[in-house]
């Protein structure tokens, strides 16, 4: 178990002025598993190389356990990465790709074919130890790359997009093995992605990294609940956002008068919710209860996307098809949004 | 016209080239090295001129020899290749420059180096009288044999030079197109810089390496202008011996030349089979 603490960590490339990496601090619990999200390009990689002592920091510290780990050799860190395309070595067997750790660290055969053994039991492979990379699907050679990874006991264990190249099928059956493999084994682990999806499903907690700087550190659901700016909302899905001023637990602006929550900010801000959580049919004697005109709705199997205006704005809803089956576009109905679904964010 | 006709017929004056002067050139050797000249009077084939050849200690000396210069022309070229890969690769300033310099003797013809070779290495050339002149020995011939050497330093030298670029053009594209990333997943597993590229990098560019090498010890076996021009006059190499015995003023020789010639390619190509079979299970086993 291994508390990573990442302080003001900067990475500017040779010949650039701009860091692709700017001032990032984070602190990572033992044995929990955190995501660095962000569009490619957004410096997550770069993070990962300088961990792994791939890259060099052009400012800043790494630490484990409270120990800089920057002047270490790689081999030396105790950190494992496994790279997004695999990268088994095409012309081992698979008994010969996951006993390469333990090889380099002179452990005797038998004892590097009897864990190899294990742990691509773990990985649920058995008998596999003798086929060629080129002979496994693109899930088993990601477990082979786990595997491998997994039996040197690492620290810290890097996930280079571990679900991104595989089928929406294999996604789950993955992201269960990569959690219940983490959590047994109590390995701290991070691991880089694009994709919000894969970070909320994976992930303990998740640090969204844009243009090289952290914008949120925080559980997954507090991306959806409370964003800390549009730009992140938007991020994860967010639509709706309304100009106002929040006081007094009430939020006022062109569509009305809306109860907050409490700990929302006052003042000037943007009040923001999610499409899925404006409710529909509950009546007009609900909390936070307006009235809007359907302007679009777009079927889409399990649910339907609603267009509607309130005054001069336009908001976005996610309904349940039976509960808008029978209203027509143009006609005016009402919508809640619970207080506990709206966030107010800084101007 | 169907597409495969249409290949065909385009790629025709090329093939036919090739057909013509390369197996009509083995056909008619052949022949010859059966004793089948009839216009001296040889009609009836039969295998004399092989006994001959494998009778006499002289093919066997120059075997060794051509052996020794083709291997070890093989060996150094490519470990210096390879080294030289590797460093090109890095960023530094002055990349291009260096790696211009480092493949400009690709367009040199093997001649012009082996002149070169004369000027700089030979017991008269430049390096024997800078010697001399800066009281290193005392006088020029007293420069150590490097050239018409018995155990063919120069012809080596000028084939080391000659080649590592060829190689190292190809290790160097093979290495640009791998990236670093198999070296990453390494050193992150727990492999040293030298384990990385021992068990890693290396069984890499292997089939690269390996295929420019055989390249270059078929060439340098069977070559004749270098030998002629740098070796020592005996042993002689094996393609100087042929020639010798092909330019002889008794026609008679000529079978024996040519049964030399087909014997070089054979081992040759024996010789590239084993080197293939051992050196693949060496570096992947």
């Amino acid at each position: 178990m291994t508390h990573v603490s990442i302080k003001n960590l900067t990475k500017v490339y040779p010949g650039l002025t701009v860091p692709s990496l700017d001032n990032l601090s984070l602190e990572i619990n033992s044995g929990s598993l955190t995501a660095l999200l962000g569009p490619s390009g957004c410096g997550k990689t770069t993070t990962m190389k300088m961990i792994a002592g791939l890259l060099d920091q052009t400012s800043g510290d790494v630490t484990f356990d409270g120990t800089s780990i920057l002047k270490e050799k790689p081999e030396n860190r105790g950190v494992v990465m496994v790279f997004q395309n695999h990268l088994l070595f095409p012309y081992m067997n698979v008994q010969d790709n996951i006993g390469f750790g333990l090889k380099m660290r002179n452990v005797h055969k038998d004892e590097i074919f009897n864990r190899v053994i294990k742990m691509l039991d773990l990985v649920k492979l058995p008998n596999m130890e003798n086929r060629m990379p080129k002979e496994l699907s693109g899930g088993q050679q990601q477990r082979v790359a786990l595997a491998r990874a997994l039996i040197v006991q690492p620290r810290v264990l890097l996930l280079d997009e571990p679900l991104s190249n595989l089928d929406a099928h294999l996604r789950f059956e993955m992201r269960d093995l990569i959690r219940n493999l983490q959590q047994s084994m109590g390995i701290t682990t991070i691991f880089v992605t694009h994709d919000q999806e894969e970070a909320v499903v994976l992930a303990d907690q998740v640090a969204l990294i844009l243009d090289g700087k952290l914008k949120q550190y925080a559980q997954p659901d507090v991306f959806y609940k409370k964003p800390i700016d549009v730009v992140t909302a938007k991020f994860f899905g967010g639509q709706n956002f309304i100009k106002g001023t929040s006081k007094n637990n009430n939020f006022s602006s062109n569509i009305g008068k809306l109860a907050l929550p409490k700990d929302c900010l006052q003042g000037n801000g943007i009040l923001t919710f999610r499409p899925e959580n404006v409710q529909i049919g509950k009546g007009p004697k609900s909390v936070n209860t307006i009235k809007a005109k359907i302007i679009e709705k777009i079927f889409l199997g399990t649910q339907t996307r609603l267009k509607l205006s309130i005054k001069d704005e336009v908001i976005q809803a996610i309904a349940n098809p039976n509960e808008v089956d029978e209203k027509e576009t143009g006609i005016e109905i009402d919508i809640n949004i619970p207080p506990s679904c709206l966030w107010v964010i800084n101007n | 016209m169907s597409d495969r006709t249409k290949i065909l017929l385009l790629l025709a004056p090329a093939l036919s080239i090739i057909i013509l002067l390369f197996f009509g050139g083995l056909f008619v050797g052949l022949l010859r090295s059966f004793n089948y000249m009839p216009i001296i009077g040889l009609t009836e084939p039969n295998l004399n001129a092989y006994f001959s050849v494998f009778q006499s200690k002289e093919f066997y000396y120059s075997f060794i020899l051509s052996f020794h210069i083709a291997f070890t022309s093989t060996i150094i070229s490519a470990t210096l290749a390879i080294g030289a890969a590797l460093l090109l690769r890095r960023n530094f300033i002055g990349k291009s420059i260096i790696n211009f310099l480092f493949q400009i003797n690709l367009t040199v013809p093997h001649l012009v180096g082996a002149i070169g070779i004369l000027y700089l290495f030979s017991q008269s050339g430049s390096f024997a009288r800078l010697a001399a002149e800066w009281g290193m020995i005392t006088r020029p011939a007293e420069f150590p044999e490097l050239v018409f050497d018995p155990y063919a330093i120069g012809i080596i030298l000028q084939y080391v030079w000659k080649e590592i670029p060829f190689i190292g053009v190809i290790v160097l594209a093979n290495m640009q197109s791998l990236g670093e990333d198999y070296e990453s997943v390494a050193r992150s597993l727990g492999a040293n810089k030298w384990q990385t590229f021992r068990y890693v990098l290396l069984p890499l560019i292997f089939p690269g390496v390996l295929s420019a090498s055989v390249i270059v010890f078929a060439f340098t076996f069977g070559a004749y202008e270098i030998p002629a021009m740098l070796g020592a006059n005996y042993p002689a190499a094996l393609p100087v011996l042929a020639y010798r015995k092909y330019t002889d003023v008794d026609l008679a020789a000529r079978p024996e030349a040519m049964a030399m010639a087909i014997v070089i390619a054979l081992l040759s190509a024996v010789m590239i089979f084993f080197y293939l079979r051992y050196t693949r299970k060496r570096i992947r086993g």
